[in-house]
């Protein structure tokens, strides 16, 4: 008995070394593959605000070229808003064309902004943190844009902050499809550059140019269609030769990238209903 | 620690050299704890700051693993290393072990930190040189983090001890 006392007294720590790595382990797979508890994480309050205050120091020193960026896309959008008033005149006088008004409602997606203040760019997994949370409306599952481009999707959420998965992301697939085109294939990063991501099955049969614009096609419920992800770079063949793989220079610019919208309005829960109802009809 | 634990995260997280490279200096906390310390509390020491860790960078069990393990071989490490004649009780400094032991015991340390992280966290042997690139790179910032650290302490005990001396 003394003997076994003294032996596990020697040996104590053989044992906490291996009951602490089988903690870290099971939690490094869990929160890997489940949806991770928000309290140890970066939508965790706490962390969540120091890396706030730490964004928001380094936010200032950014100001120009954020200034920049807006006023370019501000240009954009007084041109835009200029070609719609033109449309909108050349309809109005010819009233035989359908009312404006349903014309027009067509794209009436409500967006939040949210501000990066954590993000990670050369894991395998990387991840980004956003200081909008569900008392603003969020939700897993809803697609996040920048000025640019397609940024991710809503992975977590606590009350003030959320979790994105952005595209630079193993896990992250998006489906989309070439601008004017309707072949369609899926975007899925690879460790290594930031800007650049792949499309795997675009058919071998499609044309495809070196700058071609690559975007959402509307298939998922996450982006409305049409949302810019990305110029082709150049265009290569899948591993098994039967459909092209495009390497695609990402439009978002995640190495300095800081203001975000997340769409909240276009998820509808109708056609979620509807394709939960046919998967589980698949898995009869 | 929580010195450590902010320059970590605030600073360093955010240096990605060549594209891949983050050197991840955690393993400077368990590279200077005392020889002598209970093994038990040194895993357990090493857990929190892990968990601490991941909390902060949504790395969760990636640190807490490696630390725990590096928690484990310190003092393997240490009796690899250390002077013989050292004292039972000592701290691992530069002053303490030496210069080039204690740069070996750390440049160790760092490697083998940096090695079992990556490794977590490619999962997989594909893609290897990029792994390869980001544990060499990382390894060698981190190094250089500890051995500035310690020239900053050594500098600041020295002059302490000069004014000690003076009165």
């Amino acid at each position: 008995m003394r003997n076994l006392i003294e032996f596990l007294q020697r040996y104590l720590y053989w044992l906490v070394f291996l009951v602490l790595e089988v903690v870290s382990l099971l939690s490094l797979i869990r929160y890997n593959s489940y949806q991770g508890s928000v309290a140890f994480s970066t939508a965790n309050e706490a962390i969540g605000s120091a890396y706030k205050l730490g964004s928001d120091v380094v936010a200032y020193f950014h100001l120009g070229e954020e200034n920049a960026k807006l006023e370019a896309e501000n240009e954009q959008l007084r041109r835009q808003l200029h070609d719609r008033e033109q449309q909108l005149r050349a309809l109005t006088t010819r009233p035989d064309t359908l009312p404006v008004a349903e014309v027009e409602t067509e794209s009436d997606y409500r967006f939040v902004q949210a501000q990066v203040v954590g993000m990670t760019l050369h894991r395998s997994n990387n991840l980004m943190t956003i200081d909008r949370g569900s008392s603003d409306g969020l939700r897993p599952e809803m697609g996040v844009v920048s000025s640019s481009g397609v940024v991710g999707i809503v992975y977590l959420t606590s009350a003030h902050y959320s979790i994105v998965i952005p595209l630079l992301n193993q896990r992250s697939q998006i489906s989309c499809r070439l601008r004017g085109s309707e072949y369609f294939g899926t975007m899925q990063w690879e460790r290594g550059d930031a800007d650049v991501s792949y499309v795997n099955g675009i058919p071998r049969h499609a044309k495809v140019k070196k700058g071609d614009w690559v975007e959402t096609n509307g298939y998922s419920d996450i982006f409305p269609e049409g949302i810019p992800v990305g110029r082709v770079q150049k265009i290569g063949d899948s591993a098994d030769g039967m459909a092209y793989r495009l390497t695609v220079k990402l439009g978002a610019d995640f190495k300095t990238l800081r203001n975000v919208s997340v769409i909240t309005n276009y998820t509808k829960p109708e056609r979620r209903q509807l394709e939960e109802r046919a998967d589980s009809l698949m898995n009869l | 620690m929580a010195l450590i634990l902010g320059v970590q995260l605030l600073l360093l997280n955010h240096i990605h050299l060549f594209g891949y490279a983050t050197p991840v200096v955690l393993a400077y906390l368990t590279l200077t704890m005392r020889r002598g310390t209970s093994r038990v509390a040194m895993l357990l020491w090493g857990f929190c700051i892990g968990l601490l860790y991941d909390m902060a960078s949504n790395t969760m069990g990636m640190a807490m693993a490696t630390c725990t393990l590096l928690a484990m071989l310190q003092p393997v490490l240490l009796k690899l290393f250390a002077p013989a004649d050292a004292p039972e009780d000592m701290r691992p400094t530069m002053r303490s072990m030496g210069a080039r032991p204690y740069l070996l015991y750390a440049l160790f340390t760092m490697l083998l930190f940096h090695i079992v992280f990556y490794a977590l966290d490619a999962f997989t042997l594909s893609n290897w040189p990029v792994t390869l690139m980001a544990i060499g790179c990382s390894t060698v910032m981190a190094f250089l983090f500890v051995v500035i650290v310690q020239l900053l302490t050594n500098s600041i005990e020295t002059s302490r001890e000069q004014k000690h001396s003076r009165k």
